[in-house]
């Protein structure tokens, strides 16, 4: 059907659509059927369980929803869950070996005290691992710039300047 | 116990907190949780005419939808100063409307996505009135703090004649400074999962309060507070933000009731501006005599604050600004104005930092007015005595503080004239001082401590973690008292199940958690005692005398109130209400001080202002946690460069409401924005508590905005009165 409609034709929707999305989450399958708006992030915590991506402004503005598809960082409140599909998605949760043992990103945000109350942490780390990998560790000024997308409101940035150069400094040797 | 400072140890719960594995309020999984989304008020005052809740109980999904005329049985809460609430207002109880964005209707669906899209299908029509949103609103209503309820007990620091000697000081400075409204902007965002077991209401929230939440609760809901139990082990942040019961809760555990599920209420970032309590606008007034020489002859600080229609906010700036030198005569002065808002409320450091920004911009007015260092007119006017109380400070190491932090920034190359500086890009340079204070405060406690026979112990105590290293301070002072690892105590706070509650707020954190875990220490050991057949323990850890006396484990419970409070705060305390005892004491004032020493670069074309480096000296007695200490002071001058440089809620003059509602808009400081701010304690006991602790948290903002402006002033010539201070202020 073609042509215009105007608003007093149009109809209020009577149903919203859900779909079934097959998400790929730290190396396990889960089998979805959701709302077609649902977020990455909402179907991370709400139907999958994983809590660690947290939300703290759902508009792409604070960084604390950040999780790595196929190893690049995005803010998973403004990715569509749909999209992920087909994906590799790590969160936070994925990051410790089978015996436990710590990402050196993680070790290194507790020997430099890079956090405080700790809900901005995971999707600092998961910045911070990504911004190492993308090279973009290669100065001070250059770590601000590129963790700028992850704010922190108790202000441990210093800390987190500090681990991520002292793990680059590792990775680049 | 003082005498040997503490280890640097990772904090307590970093493991956790690296692995995203602490479970914050709305992390709490539950089967069948229900999740509610609120429709807001549009217009600022007024009343509801009629709500049209069809389109949203249509939407698919959606299992209710209520409203005023639904929940009118909701009772008030109190105002938190004797109440609970952070106003005493509870929206969805009537039709009226004190604030725009006030919550109207709550939508309880299957999904968040449908309850979102049906709270904005909710409409309103309104009877609208007449209302002042600013403090310069035309015919706002200005009191007289003295004459509302809360001059009963906020009484005016006075000290000799101030205005006299104003008058007859031969060098003045008589000027004006404002602060904008803040809002705490904590990432976590407030939220709440309510649910029901039977009659008894559970409620996971961040806050920093649970006992005052639950007993709000009971009171909002007409339950018994035996009926409540609110569970908050981690806050993501609060900074006075979650002190109290928030407007949402009540509603959340309404709904969880009706639909018989449990429910979670997030409250959007966006609808947090006006859910949620923020920082009030407030106007300074300083007046600074002297003589020539650079000795201090009078102070006076009026403030204008805002408060709301509702509730008489306070304010207790001059009560922080009175102690910040040795004046013979000071005087200050409150007026409150009573806003078309959301009653304002406390965030960090909430009339400690516009003080020391008034009083400390009057300090470097006052320098070049006499043409003395900055650093040297602070030392002359030093003073161990509170100028107020006559009585002296528990401990005052101000001067300490300015001495070791101009040496460490090498203030003694500044050279003294604006404008003089330059950096190597043709930037401005200036360097600024400011002189920071904060009350010691402290609250009791009830503190169950259980030692076990395989050297573990349990601490269940009011205290909650919400960044600044609870846990960690917990586990230090425990472990040396008890002479065990701080890795074998295991910390409970934040539960209403595990202890009673109490507000963890005014930096009196440490204090009281110190204050009680000392003296249930002294009671474990005395009880230990009376299991060893000599009565000796000394040489023996608690296991040891508990194996060799063939038991398990042993529990005390102790009652700890602060230096001389009576004994009915504990009928405070059992009701969740306040009971904070200081910053007077009755030999002693307590006060913790820092000195900040700020470089700014004003760039030549952009005139964008840059703070390379920072250095802060703290007085804040003993560091109990210097791991958590040293990043506390850190975040508090990333605040103090926010509020000097960043913050500002705008108010929206025609339609009320804060207009720079989102964390895109309302500015805080990011990573880039923060260079190198280097830290030291003076880490000196204090004498009015065993562990020699005084207040820290708070402390660390003070100053640093005062120590910006005057470094700008230093880089530019521009003396800027009001904050924030950006671009188009130095053009
Ligand atoms: S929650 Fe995704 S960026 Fe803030
Ligand atoms: S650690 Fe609290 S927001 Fe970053």
């Amino acid at each position: 059907m073609t042509g215009t409609v105007t608003l007093s034709q149009a109809q209020p929707r009577r149903a919203t659509a859900s779909l079934s999305v097959t998400l790929m989450v730290n190396g396990a399958i889960h089998d979805l059927f959701i709302d077609v708006r649902t977020s990455l992030l909402d179907a991370l915590r709400e139907h999958i369980g994983l809590t660690g991506a947290k939300k703290g402004c759902d508009h792409g503005q604070c960084g604390a929803c950040t999780v790595h598809i196929d190893g690049r960082r995005v803010v998973s409140c403004l990715t569509l869950a749909a999209q992920a599909q087909g994906y590799d998605v790590g969160t936070i949760e994925g990051l410790q070996g089978v015996d436990g043992a710590l990402h050196p990103m993680q070790q290194a945000f507790i020997d430099h005290d890079a956090l405080q109350c700790g809900y901005c942490t995971p999707g600092q780390i998961m910045s911070a691992i990504a911004c190492v990998q993308e090279g973009h560790a290669k100065s001070l000024d250059e770590i601000r710039e590129y963790m700028s997308g992850n704010l922190c409101r108790c202000g441990a940035y210093v800390g987190i300047v500090a681990a991520i150069e002292d793990v680059a400094a590792r990775t680049q040797g | 116990m003082t005498d040997v400072p503490f280890p640097n140890v990772p904090r307590e719960d970093a493991r956790q907190k690296v692995c995203g594995a602490p479970i914050f309020g709305a992390d709490s999984p539950r089967p069948g949780l229900l999740h509610a989304a609120l429709a807001v008020s549009t217009i600022p005052k007024g009343r509801i005419l009629d709500i049209d809740t069809l389109a949203a109980s249509a939407t698919p999904g959606v299992r209710q939808v209520l409203t005023h005329q639904d929940l009118a049985d909701l009772q008030l809460p109190g105002f938190l100063l004797g109440g609970y609430g952070f106003q005493n207002f509870q929206p969805l109880r009537s039709p009226d409307i004190a604030y725009r964005g006030q919550p109207i209707a709550v939508v309880v669906a299957d999904t968040f996505e449908a309850a979102t899209e049906a709270a904005a299908l909710v409409r309103a029509t309104y009877a609208a009135e007449a209302f002042c949103p600013t403090i310069d609103s035309p015919g706002v209503d200005i009191v007289d703090q003295a004459d509302t309820p809360m001059g009963q007990f906020l009484t005016e620091p006075v000290a000799a004649d101030a205005d006299a000697a104003f008058a007859a000081a031969p060098i003045k400075v008589d000027i004006e400074l404002k602060c904008p409204a803040q809002h705490q902007n904590p990432i976590e965002l407030i939220a709440t999962v309510a649910e029901w077991e039977g009659d008894t209401l559970i409620v996971h929230e961040g806050t920093q309060n649970a006992e005052g939440v639950r007993h709000g609760l009971a009171r909002v809901l007409g339950i018994p507070a035996g009926q409540v139990e609110v569970i908050s082990p981690f806050v993501g942040g609060g900074f006075g933000q979650k002190n109290s019961l928030q407007m949402q809760t009540a509603l959340a555990a309404a709904a969880s009731r009706r639909a018989g599920a449990p429910v979670k209420l997030v409250v959007p970032r966006t609808q947090l501006f006006q859910g949620a309590s923020f920082r009030p606008a407030s106007r300074h007034h300083v007046r600074l005599g002297a003589d020539v020489s650079g000795t201090l002859l009078a102070a006076i600080h009026e403030t204008d604050a805002q408060s709301s229609r509702i509730d008489f906010f306070p304010g207790e700036y001059a009560a922080t600004s009175a102690r910040l030198y040795g004046w013979s005569a000071f005087r200050g002065l409150h007026r409150l104005i009573r806003t078309d808002t959301q009653t304002p409320g406390f965030m960090r450091a909430p009339f400690e930092h516009p003080a020391c920004f008034a009083m400390e911009t009057a300090m470097d007015e006052l320098a070049y007015a006499i043409g003395m260092d900055p650093v040297d007119l602070r030392l002359a006017n030093d003073t161990i005595l509170d100028p107020i109380t006559k009585r002296p400070f528990s401990s005052r190491h101000a001067g300490t503080c300015l001495r070791r932090g101009a040496e460490r920034f090498g203030w003694q190359a500044r050279s003294a004239e604006p404008r003089s500086m330059r950096s190597a890009d043709g930037s401005f340079v200036g360097w600024g001082v400011a002189l920071g204070a904060y009350p010691g405060m402290m609250v009791s406690n009830v503190v169950r401590l259980t030692a076990n026979s395989d050297g573990g112990v349990e601490i269940a105590m009011g205290a909650h973690e919400m960044g600044q290293g609870m846990r960690s301070v917990i586990a230090a002072v425990a472990g040396r008292k008890l002479r065990i690892s701080p890795g074998a105590v295991t910390v409970v706070i934040g539960d209403t199940r595990a202890a009673l509650q109490q507000p963890t707020a005014g930096s009196w954190g440490s204090a009281s958690a110190a204050l009680a875990i000392e003296a249930a220490a002294d009671a474990m050991w005395k009880a230990l005692a009376k299991l060893t057949p000599d009565g000796v323990v000394e040489g023996r850890s608690p296991s040891e005398i508990l194996k060799a006396a063939a038991r398990d484990s042993l529990d005390v419970e102790t009652m700890v109130k602060p230096p001389g409070q009576p004994d009915d705060v504990f009928g405070l305390l059992r009701s969740g209400l306040v009971s904070r005892a200081g910053p007077v004491f009755d030999d002693c004032v307590s006060f913790s001080f820092i000195a900040h020493f700020v470089e700014v670069h004003v760039e030549p074309r952009l005139r964008r202002i840059r703070v390379p480096r920072v250095v802060s000296v703290a007085d804040c007695g003993r560091v109990i946690s210097p791991r958590t200490a040293l990043s506390q002071v850190r975040g508090g001058v990333v605040w103090g460069i926010g509020a000097a440089l960043r913050e500002a809620s705008e108010t929206d003059p025609r339609y009320g409401g804060f207009l720079n509602a989102d964390l895109a808009e309302y500015a805080i400081p990011v990573n880039a924005d923060i260079g190198r701010i280097d830290v030291e304690f003076i880490d000196e006991p204090d004498g009015l508590l065993e562990s020699g602790v005084k207040s820290l948290g708070e402390v660390s903002l003070c100053g640093v905005a005062p120590a910006i402006a005057n470094a700008v002033f230093h880089a530019t010539g521009r003396r800027l009165r009001e904050l924030p201070i950006r671009i188009e202020h130095v053009m």
